[in-house]
């Protein structure tokens, strides 16, 4: 668990680029930060796992605050991926990489290296490759390997999709969504709101270094005061249900309510046979069929 | 927020000189300090240092650049107060002695690197670079590609030293501890020049086409838009700065401490 | 304007062609949107569109790369740059000045532009891309968004009859990509300017771009309106490149037999395509 108690933080004590945040990261939680660029994402990220201290306020994992925890300690709770796969990646090979985390917390015994060459089966690496070499998606994958493989219970991921292409980004996504099913703790800056959408269960929405907003996906997407205030730009799915919503004179809900292409799809299909037939059928059945599957998801 | 060696926007008399002059003044303020071994003179230069960051409102980062210089010169006023005996006898080493002469020489030697340091970094922070490279090749005459060349580098001083703290920083975030001894720093620092290295050429190369398209080889002597006339505060500063060199010699001659 | 007969190349230190066979003419005032894969061969075409091949990679070129007549290989790349202006995609270390009014000097000073037009110019390329209030700032302190803009106008403040731009929105935020596409679209339209995008946001070419050229292995594999490249959203799957939301959404509406219209490619035609399902 990660708790922010009334938190400012500042770079050289300049201006605050942090005022008086106070928020919970609980454990299992896929939490999505999202603001325009500068608006305090990436330096609440940093307090996440001690890079940076807080000027005012604190900082606690697990009960304990940041200041107090030594570098190789925070690096065990907490696993950071950096936008830029080439800050990180500093080896030789692809093995040597993946060791790196092991060997800087000095744990680098025969469990390490059989978990490293688990990684390089899942993830289907060439170990002794040169990861300069690799290209950019495959860097970032290596990136996000080396940091998993230390199995910390939370990982931050700071815009994992940038300069990725679509299969990439659904690979990379793919992996930090089974980690997440498996009981890590995700949290991540992304400026792709579809992305977002798609994994994230709950949004933090951030502007000039303060929290606006803060809540399950879904709803704080539908509250335009937000949205407009942040300068969000909607997924599209729900950009089209709350237009239709608006200006449709009887929205079924089912449609209002849609947040992934399949589940507009199929509202619309029904609602469709529903005026094509003539029928009343029942538009609240409907959408509670609709409701379970946005769960099941 | 400003890097080291990045311009700072301001309205002070430094910011309005010219370039060229600023440069000649600083290394003149230079070759004063290594001219001279006298106090006084030196002394002068650093209440001159004072006054020029008090006027360009650059009081923190002069100070946190005089640290610096101070803690670098200090290696070698350690070496100075080892290896050069002179006066009376202080303490008795196996190869010769620390005297008195060998502590005045190692203060000397601080003083005076930290007083000829402030004028050049000055410099950089109160002229743009573009100006800086029109003013060499207009006033100067010094060709175009020689001045681009020593701007560049300049200029990614900066991007390099913030490109290194990100990787300092991502690597501490997978658990490796900076802190602790010098000698323990650098080796970690080591293995991190590898992507450092990795960006530094991919970022060089991009810069390099970029200013290629933008016509870089075409432009001459004549292609700046702006002009770089010398002033009447150019001159005095100049003319502050030759008179500094000169009282540095002649407090030589005369043996002023 | 662009025009690209049977072009194929190979980097010099590469085993095969990154780019083959590929057959191609822009007109002049088309805002033309590339997009494909990573490795697709995307930014080797765009490289040979502005002279960096081959005169700043080596290798094999075949074929032939004309810009209004001009042909790349035997031009030199600084009278290519006359004719297209080039925005990187690391924009840090792009620039030359450390204030937005010297960077967009620098081109100006450097093509020999006459003294009296440089002011004027300066001006309208500030104005271009709505960064006037930033003239006198330093560029260190800007914000990603603005450094783009400020990249930008330094490059259509030379006039370029093509202005070529690679993944300029990689690092910006939603709002600031938006923004930065609204004003190429308005270039293009008041300067008659041919406009090149590379860009993996397909979301954002297929509501601004004419053209839409899809590479994959080095080859053009679709090209043509938004409209015409979208309606082929299963084979683009197939090699990596996604439709917007919206198009998918009105294709399952078309396979469940609901649907009978145009190909959509933006939020409005969505909405439209369902208000005509439900009429």
């Amino acid at each position: 668990m990660i708790e922010f108690v009334n938190v400012s933080a500042a770079y050289d004590g300049e201006t605050p680029v942090l005022r008086d945040v106070s928020l919970t990261v609980n454990d299992g939680d896929f939490v999505a930060f999202v603001g325009t660029n500068g608006a305090g994402k990436s330096t609440t990220m940093r307090l996440m796992n001690g890079l940076l201290k807080p000027s005012e306020g604190t900082v606690l994992i697990d009960g304990v605050p940041t200041s107090e925890l030594r570098t190789s300690e925070l690096a065990r709770r907490v696993g950071f991926l950096f936008q830029n796969p080439d800050r990180q990646i500093c080896c030789q090979t692809v093995r040597e990489e993946l060791m790196f985390g092991f060997a800087a917390q000095g744990r680098d015994d025969a469990e390490a290296a059989r978990r490293v060459d688990e990684v390089i089966e899942q993830f289907g690496f060439d170990a002794d490759a040169e990861p300069f070499l690799l290209n950019r998606g495959t860097r970032q994958l290596l990136a996000l390997a080396s940091i998993i493989v230390m199995r910390p219970p939370v990982i931050i991921l700071d815009e994992p999709t940038t300069g990725l292409d679509f299969r990439e980004c659904e690979k990379v996504m793919a992996l930090v969504a089974q980690l997440h099913k498996e009981g890590t703790t995700v949290v991540m800056v992304c400026h792709d709101m579809e992305v977002v959408a798609d994994y994230a269960c709950r949004v933090v929405v951030m502007t000039q270094g303060r929290v606006v907003d803060d809540g399950p996906t879904f709803e704080v997407l539908r509250r335009a005061d937000t949205l407009a205030q942040a300068h969000l730009v909607l997924p599209q799915i729900l950009d089209v249900a709350q237009r239709l919503e608006r200006e449709l004179p009887a929205c079924p809900s089912a449609i209002a309510r849609a947040m992934t292409v399949d589940e507009m799809a199929r509202a619309v299909e029904a609602a469709a046979r529903k005026t094509g037939a003539g029928a009343d059928a029942d538009d609240a059945a409907l959408s509670a069929a609709t409701n379970k599957e946005g769960e099941a998801r | 927020m400003n890097g080291f060696l990045e311009y700072v926007p301001g309205d002070s008399f430094l910011h309005h000189m010219n370039p060229v002059a600023k440069l000649a003044a600083a290394f003149l303020l230079v070759i004063a300090c290594f001219a001279t071994s006298s106090f006084v003179v030196l002394a002068l230069v650093i209440a001159l240092d004072a006054f020029l960051a008090l006027r360009c409102n650059m009081v923190r980062q002069t100070l946190g650049l005089a640290r610096a210089v101070a803690a670098f010169s200090l290696l070698l006023a350690l070496i100075a107060i080892l290896f050069t005996p002179k006066g009376a006898v202080l303490v008795a080493l196996p190869w010769g002695y620390i005297g008195t002469e060998s502590i005045v020489a190692a203060v000397r030697i601080v003083v005076r690197l930290v007083a000829c340091a402030v004028p050049l970094f000055l410099v950089f922070y109160v002229t743009k670079l573009t100006d800086m490279a029109n003013a060499m090749c207009k006033v100067l005459h010094v060709p175009y590609k020689y001045a681009f060349t020593f701007t560049s580098t300049v200029r990614f001083i900066p991007v390099f030293m913030n490109d290194m703290a990100a990787i300092m920083e991502a690597q501490t975030a997978r658990g490796v501890e900076f802190d602790g001894s010098f000698a323990r720093k650098v080796r970690l620092m080591v293995p991190l020049c590898v992507p450092l290295l990795v960006s530094s050429v991919r970022k060089t190369n991009s810069a390099a086409i970029a200013a290629e398209v933008r016509g870089f080889n075409l432009r001459t002597r004549e292609s700046g838009y702006k002009e770089y006339p010398l002033g009447g505060i150019d001159a005095a500063a100049v003319a502050a700065s030759v008179v500094a060199v000169a009282l540095g010699i002649a407090a030589n001659v005369v043996g002023l401490l | 304007m662009i025009e690209i007969t049977d072009f194929s190349f190979r980097y010099r230190e590469g085993a095969s062609p990154v780019v083959s066979d590929v057959n191609l003419r822009i007109p002049e005032g088309t805002f033309v949107g590339i997009t494909g894969a990573a490795g697709s061969g995307k930014s080797t075409l765009t490289y040979a569109m502005n002279g960096i091949i081959p005169h700043c990679y080596p290798g094999d070129f075949y074929g032939s790369v004309r810009i209004d007549g001009l042909d790349t290989c035997e031009a030199s790349l600084t009278d290519i740059s006359r004719l297209v202006g080039s925005v990187c995609q690391d924009i840090d270390s792009q620039m030359v000045s450390s204030v937005v009014e010297d960077e967009v000097l620098y081109g100006l000073e450097n093509f020999g532009v006459p003294r009296e037009e440089v002011e004027p110019r300066l001006v309208e390329a500030l104005n271009a891309m709505g960064i006037a209030d930033l003239r006198h700032r330093s560029i260190a302190g800007l914000s990603g968004g603005q450094k783009q803009k400020v990249a930008i106008a330094s490059v259509i403040a030379l006039k370029p009859r093509v202005l070529m731009l690679d993944e300029p929105t990689a690092e910006l935020d939603p709002a600031s990509s938006e923004a930065v596409f609204q004003l190429l679209e308005a270039y293009v339209r008041q300067s008659g300017a041919t406009v090149v995008v590379v860009e993996q946001k397909i979301a954002l070419l297929s509501r601004y771009a004419d053209l839409m050229l899809i590479v994959d292995a080095g080859r053009i594999r679709f090209s043509g309106t938004p409209a015409e490249v979208l309606a082929h959203a299963d084979e683009l799957l197939e090699i990596g490149v996604n439709c917007p939301r919206s198009t998918t959404l009105a294709n399952r509406l078309r396979e469940r037999g609901l649907y009978a219209g145009d190909v959509v490619r933006n939020v409005d035609g969505a909405v439209a395509a369902v208000k005509e399902v439900l009429a």
